[in-house]
């Protein structure tokens, strides 16, 4: 963005030069900290925000400790990629000029080997097919000595198969922390298990060492060396040789243990446990499959998970979870915390930590990032890049990885840091906020969801509405299939005659200036753009279509299983229905996925110089149809596509080509078409590529082998929204109780809970809820309740005289989980009270 | 040298025996050009498959792949939404046709032998094929491309220090025999194990040095960002980022090689003719260039030769640690990603470079040193 000031003229003589100077200098600064935007929670529905970063430049760097280095002497203003290095992240911390953003969407875990008793492939005794010995291990590790020492602080524990930062964990706080209490590291306990069970299998101490007719125990343990798991390993093997076992520690890269974990089959021998880890790039809002996945046989065809044998009530739960099962929300949480505790009891694998990934900027820059994902996995980065002490400016961007792999807005690459630049160029119809995995509206005003009576379904915000209705009726002229050699869509009349029905209905209405909206290369919106992509969805997946890509097919297969039809009742303002049988949990995300149907991020025309070379066999939208062909990979930015892609705009601007006129040609005639195909060919002489999208940036400049691209702000997002830059800093509540110091048993006790953002009160309407735990003296949870509250920021925890008459004389504990609507991470605080007898 | 003149035969002092009439002796090249030429290239043939043997492990490789292939199959699979809460049938279903798909797309579903064979033939006819994984900067499969787009980065960085370090050390080197015992002898002396440690070592200092604390040159890369648009503009910022590598070579191994030609110069310099020369009274000059430089002429031209050749494969680590764009690291991230095309690729080229310069340099030594003599000759 750029400002021009208009100077009043300079009087004359030095000391008024300097007292003009010095004027213009404080108007200037006055101005300039004006103009910049700052956050704003509360920002009115509809306020524009201006000042934001107006170029951005994104560099390749894969050194990280590098990038630290360039981001503090000024040389960078942020690094796309989350650090777990605890000096670097000390660095960082510690510094005045830099600033970081956190994520948590890695974590780690042993997996066991659960064949046995012994492997019928050498006849060695497994300790681990046996669940107790299993159950033994959550108690034998201190996930605190991992996550402080081995991690240095940048992890957090985790005891079960649900992330410590996903709502999920939230909503199951005060169990989830009951059984972490019950499985808190114990040595004693662990060793007297594990004495037990390898007695019940037959095997003998001798020196120290368990030995199974007559040889020692012997475990094979698949050390991962890449990260931190060595260490992590190196440590559980050591705990696991202190409990009598021989450890054979094998260090091995992804590359050389896949083929042993999860390539082989577990019953031959080759290993006991793996130090495995497992990442999610989104706040997942629905880990209720989890236990399915984790735990059961049915979580992947791999022979290891075939050799899972779950209690068969864990089996029936977790397949009840997986399948969405349940009528009440209340149900799905009775069963989450029965998974919870059954899954603790079972333990073929042992979670271990969730880490802390630290995302190093400036601390004069400010931007949006997401919990799971980090930075690179931020959407509303675009929204929310700005400096803090000025308007507009460069921001210099460093990432791993840059053009990984070509971009093309069909099957281009999906690398997170070539996805992550591409999306400053894309304005979607919605928009994931970063703290909750909930959806927001962008291009959509409101939506309608109806969804059959008895499923389980929530929603959170009022842009959109839910109704429960006993069934939903699919129109006659609703789009569901299509006829690739007519080019057209097939109907629902004409595919089911005899009627169907749908499980949830979607009305999405998008904002009114939807079409006054302008594409980058200048042309502007149109019905024709919402309806080619659908149409082009179904072509690829056809084994009829001149452009059937068969890398389409399992995807579409998921996409057609459920869906059920799709109309627009209304073009302008654009108004559209989807039928499916596909439910969520959050209303949000069933609207969210029924407002990408009629909706694009690409013009029609650019599409069209695709599919030209595609039908040629010139060129290949997808990596797997390129390699089979032997063609390039379709790239829109660079390389030996670009001439086919010109080459193509050339004939379809000379030919008037309009994809699937039965479709497209509704909306758009030959002189539209040529308009098009001439504004993209300027387009080209200027930006030398064809990415054209509607985003918040376009593409100015791609330098391939310098690894560079350039992103200039649209003219038409020189303003966005200023509810976005809400998004800024996750709001984590800080949580304080205090109390009596004293209570006399039998007697009420009173404890204030403050909670509070940044020192301010959190609002009681951002707070979901506040529960407390009680904890005897021996550390067994005595009672569990809601606080209630008092005003913004403050809750109370009333102990009844019968709670406390439950208690003995001695230290008792009282734990407090506050649960935020505006964030997903939970936090919790305690405090230590005294019983007296009555 | 002992590699040259162990295939080399007759060779003789200086005053050697008459040479034989000019049609035999070409026959005799001609013979012996032709033997040399296909021991070459069946050492190329040899080696390429041995690299292509070894790059895949044996056909091991092809396990390693299948078992990442299921787990990024399942991966995706898992992280479907839309997959959740389907029968583990149609989950398995889906994990098989993404697995199918990849297996069919990297042509696994074939025997590792017979693709080999493939590798073996892309590779000699310098078709170069496919990448499996990689693609070039500008998203092309080609390995040519891949490989053609970083080379002038390489040869750019490489090239340069090479020749200055070359020509320089030599200079310095037979500056250093004629004053050996002396002050700034015994100082490169001195300083000869700082060659120790390598390049990228020097290369970590000069960054922190010059780049985050001085804050003068840049911390990597090989331009500015965004690149100048004038070619002028381009060219001095290219300079300015080649500044700390090209230090960081040459620290790297300077003294080292100064000594190394400097002890070489200083026996050449003790040997009887030479020592004759200087009775005659010929000036140092003429001893230099032609008692001295003159026979040690192969053996410079073969580490010139040989060295500059080995520019091909660039330095991995200090280009990742100057984020220099070239090929050093382009073959770490085809062997981390098993992409065997990419790396047969690369080595095909340094393969055929290495036996051509070979082959060139018999020729060479023969023009240039009096003392070869090629084939079986008679004394007269």
């Amino acid at each position: 963005m750029k400002v021009f000031f208009q100077l009043p003229a300079i009087p004359s003589g030095l000391k008024a030069r300097s007292t003009y100077l010095i004027a213009v200098l404080i108007f200037m600064l006055i101005f300039n900290l004006a103009c910049v935007p700052k956050t704003s929670p509360e920002a009115q529905p509809g306020a524009k925000v201006t000042g934001l970063a107006d170029k951005v430049i994104f560099v390749e760097e894969p050194d990280s400790a590098k990038a630290v280095r360039m981001i503090e002497a000024g040389d960078m203003d942020v690094y796309a990629s989350g650090l777990t290095d605890a000096e670097l992240v000390r660095r960082i911390k510690s510094s005045s000029v830099m600033g970081s953003e956190t994520s948590y969407g890695l974590n780690f875990e042993l997996t066991l080997n659960p064949v046995g008793p012994t492997f019928p492939g050498t006849g060695k005794l497994n300790p681990f097919y046996v669940p107790a010995i299993r159950e033994a291990l959550n108690w034998l590790v201190d996930r605190g000595h991992i996550a402080e020492e081995i991690f240095g602080g940048l992890a957090v524990p985790r005891y079960f198969a649900l992330s410590s930062a996903f709502p999920d964990y939230a909503r199951l706080a005060a169990i989830a922390r009951a059984q972490e209490i019950k499985y808190a590291p114990s040595l004693a306990k662990a060793r007297a298990v594990i004495d037990e069970e390898m007695k019940k299998l037959g095997a003998v101490m001798v020196a120290g060492k368990w030995n199974y007719k007559g040889a020692p125990v012997e475990l094979i343990f698949l050390i991962r060396t890449e990260d931190k798991r060595r260490d992590v390993g190196d440590y559980v093997a050591t705990l696991l040789e202190e409990s009598g076992f021989v450890v054979n520690r094998q260090y091995k890269r992804a590359a050389e243990a896949s083929p042993i974990w999860i390539g082989s089959d577990p019953a031959v021998g080759r290993w006991n446990l793996y130090t495995g880890g497992w990442v999610s790039t989104i706040i997942n809002r629905d880990q209720a499959g989890n236990f399915n996945f984790y735990y059961t046989p049915r979580g992947r065809p791999e022979m290891l998970w075939q050799a899972y044998t779950p209690a068969p009530e864990l089996d029936r739960i977790a397949d009840t979870l997986d399948r969405r099962d349940y009528k009440t929300w209340e149900e799905r949480e009775q069963l989450m915390a029965d998974a919870l505790q059954l899954s603790m009891k079972d333990s073929v694998r042992i979670w271990l930590v969730d880490t802390v990934n630290v995302w190093p900027r400036r601390a004069e820059l400010a931007l949006a990032s997401d919990l799971a994902g980090g930075i690179s996995g931020s959407w509303l980065w675009p929204y929310t890049l700005r400096f803090t002490d000025k308007k507009g400016g460069t921001v210099r961007f460093g990432s791993p990885s840059i053009l990984t792999e070509p971009w093309n807005p069909v099957a281009g690459t999906n690398w997170i840091f070539d996805v992550m630049v591409s999306r400053g160029t894309l304005e979607t119809a919605t928009l994931p906020d970063p703290f909750t995995g909930l959806l927001w509206p962008n291009r959509v005003k409101s939506a309608e969801v109806y969804v059959q009576e008895g499923l389980p379904v929530t929603r959170t915000h009022d842009w959109l509405s839910l109704s429960f209705v006993p069934s939903i009726q699919v129109p006659p002229d609703a789009w569901i299939d299509w006829d690739p050699v007519a080019q057209r869509f097939r109907t629902v009349g004409e595919v089911h005659p005899e009627g169907l029905k749908a499980r949830t209905k979607t009305v999405v209405r998008y904002v009114d200036d939807l079409y006054q909206r302008h594409w980058h290369d200048g042309t502007k919106m149109s019905v024709a753009d919402l309806v080619v992509g659908l149409a082009l969805g179904f072509d690829r997946a056809n084994s009829k279509s001149a452009i059937f890509d068969e890398a389409e097919v399992p995807s579409f297969q998921t996409f057609i299983r459920y869906f059920r039809g799709a109309r627009i009742v209304q073009e302008d303002p654009l108004v559209a229905e989807v039928y499916g049988d596909l439910t969520y949990p959050d209303a949000e995300w069933i609207a969210d996925s029924a407002a990408g149907y009629f909706y694009s991020t690409v013009p029609w025309h650019t599409l069209a110089i695709g599919i030209i070379p595609e039908k040629n066999h010139e060129l290949a939208f997808s990596s797997s149809k390129a390699d089979r062909l032997k063609v390039e990979w379709m790239s829109y930015i660079a390389g030996p596509s670009l001439p086919i892609l010109e080459r193509s705009r050339v004939q379809a601007l000379n030919e008037g080509f309009i994809p699937y006129p039965n479709v497209v040609g509704k909306y758009v005639n030959a002189e539209q078409a040529k308009e098009r195909y001439t504004a993209l060919g300027e387009w080209y002489q200027k930006r030398g590529h064809f990415w054209v999208s509607n985003g918040p940036f376009y593409v100015e400049s791609i330098h391939p082998v310098e690894k560079t691209i350039v992103l200039q702000r649209s003219e038409e997002h020189l303003t966005v929204d200023a509810r976005w830059l809400a998004f800024t800093k996750p709001g984590i509540a800080e949580v304080k109780v205090s109390g009596p110091a004293q209570v006399r048993i039998g007697a009420n006790a009173r404890f204030q809970v403050d909670v509070t953002l940044n020192g301010k009160p959190y609002a009681a309407k951002d707070i979901d809820f506040v529960k407390f735990l009680l904890f005897a003296a021996r550390g067994e949870l005595v009672q569990t309740g809601d606080a209630e509250s008092v005003r913004d920021g403050q809750w109370r925890v009333t102990l009844t005289p019968e709670q406390t008459a439950s208690l003995q004389a001695g230290a008792n504990r009282l734990e407090v989980a506050v649960v935020s609507r505006l964030v997903s991470i939970p936090s919790f605080e305690s405090v230590t009270f005294v019983t007296l007898p009555r | 040298m002992s590699f040259v003149s162990g295939v080399i035969s007759g060779a003789e002092g200086p005053s050697g025996g008459r040479r034989r009439a000019v049609p035999s002796t070409l026959t005799r090249v001609a013979k012996y050009t032709g033997y040399r030429a296909v021991a070459l290239l069946l050492t190329v043939v040899v080696g390429v498959y041995l690299t292509i043997l070894i790059a895949n492990m044996g056909g091991y490789v092809d396990q390693i792949r299948i078992a990442q292939i299921r787990e990024a199959a399942g991966g995706r699979v898992a992280a479907d939404r839309q997959l959740q809460g389907l029968p583990i049938s149609e989950i398995r279903n889906r994990i098989d046709q993404y697995v199918e798909l990849e297996v069919k797309r990297l042509r696994l579903d074939r025997p590792f032998a017979l693709r080999s064979l493939t590798y073996l033939t892309d590779a000699l006819s310098l078709s170069l094929g496919r990448a499996e994984n990689l693609t070039s900067d500008s998203g092309s499969r080609q390995v040519r491309q891949i490989l053609l787009e970083r080379l002038p980065a390489t040869l750019l960085l490489f090239a340069t220090s090479y020749l200055l370090l070359f020509f320089g050390t030599i200079f310095v080197a037979l500056f250093l025999s004629r004053r050996y015992g002396s002050f700034l002898d015994r100082a490169v002396v001195a300083l000869v194990p700082t060659s120790v440690a390598p390049s990228w070592f020097y290369g970590v200092f000069l960054i922190l040095i010059f780049a985050a604390m001085l804050k003068v040159l840049p911390f990597g890369g090989m331009v500015t960002s965004p690149p100048p648009q004038s070619a002028l503009e381009y060219g001095l910022s290219v300079l300015k980022h080649m500044i700390l590598p090209v230090a960081a070579i040459t620290i790297g191994s300077v003294f080292a090689t100064i000594y190394s030609w400097r002890t070489f110069f200083l026996i050449y310099s003790a040997e009887d003719y030479v020592e004759m020369a200087k009775a005659k009274g010929l000036s140092s000059s003429t001893i230099e260039r032609r008692y001295i430089l003159r026979p040690t002429l192969p053996t410079i031209i073969t580490t010139f030769s040989l060295g500059l050749i080995g520019i091909w494969t660039g330095s991995i680590i200090l280009e990742t640690v100057f984020n220099w764009p070239g090929l050093g690291r382009l073959l770490f991230q085809a062997v981390s990603a098993f992409d065997t095309p990419v790396v047969i690729g690369a080595e095909v080229i340094y393969a055929y470079l290495l036996a051509f310069t070979v082959f060139l340099l018999d020729i060479v030594y023969a023009l240039v040193d009096p003392r070869v003599k090629v084939g079986e000759e008679r004394k007269q």
